[in-house]
Formats: structure tokens, sequence, C-alpha cells
């Protein structure tokens, strides 16, 4: 009995309860007279009421109780709907709030979120990350858990319910070249998988088939991966350059030794790796009986290809396609430096100018793009696996 | 039907086939057997040529293999091999289906063969045709692996060890179940074993291989009372009478057995025995529970009270087993007869030690 004592509970939602009780002191948000200048820092209960503060402390209570008591399904969907009624409560009271406050202020007053906002969205996905865990086979409550939330605040954004929020007004100030680098980002990054798609998967074809192929393959393919992007991207900063001035007409591509062509460059060899890879093992791994098979019962060589490999194949090449477009949108972000553009731009605008709200404003994006092309990708390699091999079948 | 002529394979220095010549004719089930790594495998894929040979011919149906095109040939040669390799993202219908399907037919002609193969081996169609391969016991995935194989009803049947990855009972039931089969189908069939028992029950003619070389070509009794060499002698060792009995199929050897319905008065009981020892024991419905003893009559009330009950799956011989299952269930058990009972378990007679002993007698000679 002792021991089951021990194993109910869930640890990774106890501990994001508590990190989310540990906000409660840190300021929520911050009010500045002008972008620059210092601000005052005020706390749950001065930035909302003490009603809306006793209701998030209750809320967070209750997951730290049913974190600890976690035993079953019902619990965890509990847990993940209550945390994402803190993360609604949250945004539906800061706009109120920052609208009340910059009325009060200067003419140029700013409201701003501060620790106690990030960290509680911080503890909010560490719950849903848990319940989700919880939940493997309830594929409905594990997406409604994860994209609740975020899609509230996002309808919160759309209506103005936060303009009077800095990060708002960065962007409302922007909102032309957010679009701009939001669209370049995509094609930055969607551009360099399918390009790296392209090319790796017949790489990783021809390194499974031909044994001497195989090894200068890897090799480079596992070199580029060790190179720091930074490094990657100026390395072709020299040659692209030269090559621009040998051959001016490619400056009408847009080749040059900035800006996207060297980014892409980089972007598609750090593709390669990942995708090669996978259709490598995914093609290896195959059982030589089932080739042997299927030559033997009279397939062609394009059959088996297509009836056998493929399909067998496929999940793993996709995963491989998963975690190359997931890496990409995160080093799309570093090809800001070298001029390429996309929402990266904004983060190093951000830092060089000392302005918090302006890197928020390329992060955010960032990772909801990064965890929105993962959502994607997993549903893809889950539709495109065969049912003979899922597991769970057996 | 298969002829080859003079075929080697070399791999490099290693020589796995070396100069074989070998002819089956239409019908014959030809087993191919010897040590590991004497070239059995290497034999049956030159015939469908997934493997070259170095030099000599294959002729099948009097036309040289290397004139046709692989595919084709493939595609007229069932062909089962050792490690099952059932396609594990198909369903078994789709799996079984392979064939027909490169043959292009139609659906229906496809769904019917695909049902009827499944009875063909014994497992239900509406159980089993949706399941995946991973769903499959090692047995059922090489029944399916056989039926595979049959799909397109090809005249020749390559099988490499096909009931090889499977528990010693469900090889049994196998191997009777190919036996059956065959009769009814007729196919010219190459199979490769391990198992000399195996090769001694299925086999018309068994070709002994050691070293890529054929070292004896006839049929199981001639192999088996006259080895041709040192070699084959120590191959298929000191009980040779013992193992012809592998042959030997109980069914002409049942004899109607003494036998009580267990709601059957101590009367009719003991009229049924007579002066024997002892009687079965059935249900209503003529399935074996257990025996009784004459003895034992004279002190109970009711059947039930004096009987020894039996597993009848543990005891009792299936009507297709061989001589040599009979003999090793009896001294394994110590009875002087044992049952023998029908595809539904329904008590059909029993198989007595001294007609056994007979038949061993017989084989001797
Ligand atoms: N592709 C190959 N390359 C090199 N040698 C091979 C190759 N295939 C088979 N051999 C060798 O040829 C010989 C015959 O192999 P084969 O597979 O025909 O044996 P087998 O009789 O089927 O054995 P087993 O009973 O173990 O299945 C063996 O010595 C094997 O090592
Ligand atoms: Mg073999």
């Amino acid at each position: 009995m002792m021991v089951r004592q021990w194993v109910t509970g869930n640890s990774v939602a106890v501990t994001g309860s508590c990190l989310g009780l540990l906000s409660l002191p840190f300021g929520w948000l911050t009010l500045k007279a002008s972008r620059l200048t210092a601000g005052t820092s005020l706390r749950l209960w001065d930035a909302f009421s003490w009603g809306v503060a006793a209701a998030i402390i209750v809320l967070w209570l209750l997951c730290l109780a049913l974190s600890l008591a976690e035993r079953d399904k019902r619990h965890a969907i509990t847990i993940g709907i209550t945390a994402n009624a803190i993360l609604i409560l949250t945004f539906i009271f800061a706009g109120p709030a920052a609208n009340r406050l910059t009325a009060t202020g200067a003419e140029f007053a700013r409201v701003s979120l501060s620790a106690g906002v990030w960290v509680t969205v911080a503890a909010v996905y560490m719950l849903v990350f848990a319940a989700r865990q919880s939940l493997p086979d309830y594929r409905v409550w594990q997406n409604l858990i994860s994209w609740t939330g975020l899609a509230a605040v996002v309808i919160l954004l759309f209506t103005g319910w936060l303009n009077n929020i800095s990060v708002v007004q960065e962007f409302l100030g922007r909102e032309s070249r957010f679009q701009q680098e939001l669209v370049k980002h995509i094609f930055l990054f969607g551009g360099s998988v399918i390009a790296g798609t392209i090319i790796g998967i017949p790489l990783g074809i021809w390194a499974a088939r031909n044994r001497r192929a195989e090894r200068p393959i890897f090799y480079f393919a596992n070199i580029t991966q060790t190179i720091p992007s930074l490094a990657l991207f100026g390395l072709l900063i020299a040659p692209l350059s030269a090559l621009s001035f040998a051959f001016p007409v490619l400056r009408e591509f847009g080749i040059r030794g900035v800006g996207a062509a060297p980014a892409l460059i980089a972007l598609i060899i750090y593709s390669l790796l990942p995708i090669v890879r996978n259709t490598f093992v995914g093609l290896r791994q195959l059982d030589p009986a089932v080739i042997d098979a299927g030559l033997g019962m009279g397939m062609s060589r394009p059959q088996v290809f297509r009836r056998l490999e493929v399909p067998l194949a496929a999940p793993l090449v996709l995963e491989g396609v998963r975690t190359a477009s997931v890496q990409a949108v995160g080093l799309t972000a570093v090809a800001a430096l070298i001029g390429a553009g996309g929402l990266g731009w904004f983060v190093f605008q951000g830092l060089g100018q000392a302005a918090p709200d302006l890197i928020i404003l390329g992060a955010i994006p960032i990772i909801v793009l990064a965890l929105f092309v993962d959502a994607v990708m997993r549903t893809i390699v889950r539709v495109s696996t065969p049912k003979g091999l899922a597991t769970g079948t057996s | 039907m298969i002829k080859l002529e003079q075929v080697t394979k070399k791999y490099g220095a290693t020589v796995a086939v070396n100069g074989l010549s070998l002819e089956v004719n239409e019908g014959e089930v030809c087993v191919l057997i010897g040590p590991s790594g004497c070239g059995k495998t290497t034999t049956l894929r030159m015939i469908n040529r997934l493997i070259e040979p170095t030099s000599g011919r294959i002729l099948v149906n009097g036309k040289d293999t290397s004139q046709v095109k692989p595919e084709q040939l493939r595609r007229s040669i069932g062909y089962a091999i050792q490690s099952v390799g059932l396609f594990p993202h198909l369903t078994v219908a789709t799996n079984i289906a392979t064939v027909p399907e490169l043959l292009h037919w139609d659906k229906t002609r496809i769904a019917r063969r695909v049902e009827e193969l499944l009875t063909l081996v014994g497992l239900s169609p509406a159980e089993y045709a949706g399941k995946y391969p991973s769903q499959l016991s090692g047995g059922e995935a090489q029944r399916i692996g056989v039926a595979r194989a049959l799909a397109a009803d090809p005249p020749i049947l390559l099988m490499d060890e096909p009931f090889g990855a499977v528990d010693p009972l469900t090889r049994e039931r196998l191997q009777a179940q190919f036996v059956a089969i065959q009769q009814e189908l007729k196919k010219t069939v190459i199979l490769v074993t391990h198992d000399l028992d195996e090769a001694i029950r299925l086999a018309d003619l068994i070709a002994i291989m050691a070293a890529g070389k054929l070292v004896q070509y006839d049929t199981p009794e001639t192999t088996l009372s006259r080895p041709a060499s040192k070699f084959v002698h120590d191959f298929v060792g000191s009980d040779r009478a013992l193992k012809r009995l592998s042959r030997i199929s109980v069914e002409s050897f049942i004899k109607s057995a003494p036998t009580v319905t267990i709601n059957a008065s101590i009367k009719q009981a003991e009229a049924a025995i007579g002066s024997r020892r002892s009687a079965w024991v059935v249900d209503d419905k003529g399935q074996l529970l257990g025996w009784i003893d004459r003895t034992d009559l004279s002190q109970v009330s009711s059947i039930s009270e004096g009987m020894v009950t039996l597993e009848s799956k543990d005891i009792a011989l299936w009507q297709n087993a061989t001589l040599r299952e009979a003999l090793s269930r009896m001294l394994g058990q110590g009875f002087k007869s044992i049952p023998v009972v029908d595809e539904d378990t329904k008590l059909i007679g029993e198989v007595t030690l001294g007609d056994v002993e007979a038949a061993t007698a017989e084989a001797e000679e």
C-alpha cells in the first residue's frame, strides 16, 4: 500500500502547480511613463483585483491538490481544464487592467506584462504537458487541453481586448512589418524543409542501398550538424558574395553574400541530417524477409519499392521531416542576423534597443509556430503509419 | 517438371552448391534435407531465380528458366520463405492476395480465393481475413505464408522450412494438414527441412545434401533401408525402423473400441466391455471423457462414479496422426491402447500396441 501511495500523483503537475503559486509574489504588470523609462511594478492583487487574485490562487491550489492525488483520467482532464482557465483569466483581466492604467497614467504610458504573467504561462504549459502525458489514449481531450488557452488568447488579441499591452502596441506599430517577416519566416523554413526533403530522401535511399555511399553521405551530414548555426551562416557569406561578384546576373535572383540565399542554403543543409538519417534507418530496418518475400512472389524492383518499402519506411521518414521542420523554425530565427529577415528580426532589433517587448514580439510567435508545425507533422506521421504497424494492434 | 542439370553456385571461394542434378516429376513432393549451410536454400532460390547459378541449367516444364523473365517465372511458382516474411502493413487477406493482384485478377475472384485458402489452411476467414500479421501466432503466420504461396494456384511450390518456427505439436498438425492438402491439390513441391521425421512423413523423394552436393536421392523407404553412404547412414541414425513409422498413418490401424456412454447403466456397460479389461467413456455427443475398468464396475452405482477422467487433447490421437506418434503416446502414457478422435474430437476407435509392434516388425524387414 505504501508503494501505491507513492505511485499516485503526478510529479510534473505538482512542480507546475508549485511554480504557478510561486508566480504570485512577482510583479504581474509594469507601468512605465514611456517606452524607455524604468517602471513601477504591480502585484497580482494591485494589477487586477483582490477577487480575481483570490480566484487564481484557489485555482492553483485546486491544481496542486489534484496533482498530488492524480490517479485517473478525470483528474488529468480537470488539471488540464483548470490550467487553461488560469491562462484565460489572466489575459481576460490583463486587458482592462492595462486600459485602466494607461488611462490614468501619462500620455505615453505603457503597460507591459511582467515576470508573474510569464511564470504563470510557463506553469500552465507544464500542467498541460503533464495532463497530456496522462491521457495518451484520449486524443480529443489532449487537443482540447493543448490548444484552448492559446486559441482564447489569440482571439483576445484579434478583438483588440489586449491592445493597451505594450507587446501588442509594438505589434500595432509594426503590423505590416510583422506580417512581412512572418511570411518570410514561413517561406524560409518551409522552403528549406521542402528542399531538404527533396534532396534528403534520395540521399537516404542511396546510402541505404549502397554501402560505399553510406560513409561519405553521413560524414557530410554529421559534420554540418556540428557547425554552430551562426558559423555556417557566416561561412556561406564569403563564397556567395564571391559568386555574385563574378556573375552579377545572379544578383537578380537574390543571390548575394547576405540575405535569403545563404540562409536558405544553410537551413537546407541543416535539414538534411534528420531526413537522410531517418530515410536510411527506415529502409535498413526493414525485415529482409519481407523484401525477399515480395521478390519471391514476383514483384518487380519498382513494385517492391512502391508496395513495401515506401509504406513501411514512410513513418520514420516523415518523423525525420518533422524533426527537421521544428529545428528549421528555430534556426530561421538566427538567419535574421545575416539579413535574411524572418521573425528573428524582431528579436535582434529588441536585443539591440534593449526593448524586451520587441524581443517577445519575435520570440512568442516563433515558439507558437514551432509548436504548431510539430503538431501538424505529428498528425501527418500518425495518419501515414499503416494500421498493422501502429503500436497497440498486437 | 523441374530439372536441375549440373547446377553450381559459388560465392567467391565458397561453393554453396556444387554440380547438383535433380529431377522432380509433376505432382511429386521432393524434400531437400541436410546439415545447416549445405546449400538447400541456395538451391531453392536458384529455381525461381532469386539467385542466379554460376553454371548449369535449370528447366521448368522443359523450359530453360534463364530464358524466362524472373517476375513472370516467380508468379507461376509459389514460394514460402524460411522466415515467413508476411507484409506487416497489410491484412492477412491482402497478404494472401499478393500474387493474384499482381496478375490483375478481378476483385470478387480474389475475395473468393482468399476465403477458399483460409479455409484450406484451417483458419476461419471471418476471424482472420482482417487481422494484421502482428496479431498472429507463429503457427498461424506460417499457415498464412503457405496460403499466400498457394494463392494463384501455381503448379509448383517451393517451401523453405515452412513449419520451422512452431512448437512440435503445431508442427505435427501442420504436417498432417500438408499431407491432406497435397493429396487434394497434387502440386509439384520442393520442400526444405532440417527435420528427418518431417522429410520421411511428407516426401515422395528425399534429396540428402552435404556441402553443396547431392549424396542420395531416393524414396523415404529406400533411403532408410539402403543408405547410399556412411554419411547418409549416420544422418538417418540408428532408429530407422522407428522413423519408418512416421510414414504410416494410424488410419488403417483404427479398430472399433469398447465404448460406453456416460449415462448408460452398469449392466449396459458390462455388456459393452465383455471380456475386455476396460472401455472408453464418451458423452452423448460421442466426445471422449475418460475410461472405466471392468473390475471397478461391480463396486459402483454409476459410470461417472467409477470413471477415470482424461483430457482428450492430451491423450487422444488425431485420425491423421502417424504410427510413430501413436507409439510415443503409448510409451509416454503407459497405455496399451490409445483412443483416436476425428476433427470434432469424437471418439472413432483405438489403436493398440500389438498392432503397432507388428507394423514395426514389418518395417524392419
Ligand atoms: N550471399 C551469400 N554470400 C556468401 N555466401 C553465402 C551467401 N548465401 C549463402 N552463402 C553460403 O552458402 C552456403 C549455403 O547456404 P544456404 O543458405 O543455401 O544453406 P542452407 O542449407 O539453406 O542452410 P540452413 O539450413 O542453415 O538454412 C553457406 O555456407 C552460406 O554461408
Ligand atoms: Mg536455409
